[in-house]
C-alpha cells in the first residue's frame, strides 16, 4: 500500500475509473486494483523523470504541462498527448 | 494577460476554465511527481491537471487490455494476473514490466535473469 515514503493514488479513485470502462457486470479483484494503483503511480514517476530530464538539459527549473505532453510523445504515447490537448481546448 | 507560448498557451488557457473536481487528487499527483527524482524541483500548476487526464487515459487503456485477457479466460472477475499479462504483451507498457513481475506474478513473461544463481538439477 502507499505511505508517506511511497505515495500511491487512492485505490477508490483508481477503481472508479476502471469501472467506467468495464461492462456493468464485470468484477475487479482488490489485488487487481492494487496492481493498477502501482502501475499508474509508476506511470507518473516514469513520465515525470522524462520531462524532468528534458528540463534539466534545457536548463529550465519548472516542469510545465506541455513538458509532460512532450514526454508522452517521447515514450510513444502521442495519442494521449493529443487527447489531452483536445480535451482542454474543448472545455476551456 | 500574459501571452503564453504555443503548447502551454493551449493547455493553460484551457485548463484555467477547468477548476472543477478531477477524477484524481491533484495534491497526491504532485507528491508522486516530487518523489520521482531529485531533479524535480518546480512543478507548474497545470502539470498535475495534465497528469490527471493522462492517468485516466492510462487506467482505462490498461483496464481494457486486462479485461480482454479476463474474457479470453472466460472469467468475469478481472484479477491482477490479467493486468500483468496485459502489461507483458503491450510494448508501450514496457516500463511496467519489472513492476508487475516484482509483485510475485509470473505472467506470460519468463522470470528475470539472475546470473550466478543458476541451480543445476
Amino acid at each position: 500500500m502507499g505511505d508517506e515514503q511511497n505515495p500511491l493514488l487512492p485505490i477508490a479513485n483508481v477503481g472508479r475509473i476502471m469501472k467506467q470502462i468495464l461492462p456493468p457486470s464485470a468484477k475487479v479483484s482488490k489485488e487487481a486494483k492494487e496492481t493498477m494503483q502501482e502501475c499508474v503511480t509508476e506511470f507518473i514517476s516514469f513520465l515525470t523523470s522524462e520531462a524532468s530530464d528534458k528540463c534539466r538539459k534545457e536548463s529550465r527549473k519548472t516542469i510545465y504541462g506541455d513538458d509532460i505532453c512532450r514526454a508522452l510523445g517521447a515514450v510513444g504515447l502521442d495519442n494521449y498527448a493529443e487527447a489531452i490537448v483536445r480535451y482542454y481546448i474543448n472545455i476551456g | 494577460m500574459r501571452q503564453a507560448g504555443t503548447y502551454s498557451g493551449i493547455l493553460s488557457g484551457g485548463i484555467s476554465g477547468k477548476t472543477g473536481p478531477h477524477l484524481l487528487p491533484l495534491a497526491r499527483i504532485k507528491k508522486i511527481m516530487k518523489k520521482s527524482g531529485e531533479d524535480v524541483k518546480m512543478i507548474s500548476g497545470e502539470s498535475p491537471i495534465v497528469f490527471s487526464k493522462a492517468c485516466e487515459l492510462f487506467i482505462k487503456e490498461l483496464t481494457q487490455r486486462s479485461w480482454m485477457v479476463t474474457m479470453q479466460g472466460k472469467r468475469r472477475t478481472l484479477n491482477k494476473e490479467d493486468v500483468a499479462s496485459a502489461v507483458m504483451v503491450t510494448d508501450l507498457f514496457d516500463f511496467l514490466v519489472n513492476l508487475v513481475s516484482e509483485s510475485g506474478h509470473s505472467g506470460e513473461a519468463p522470470p528475470p535473469l539472475e546470473l550466478d544463481t543458476f541451480t543445476s538439477s
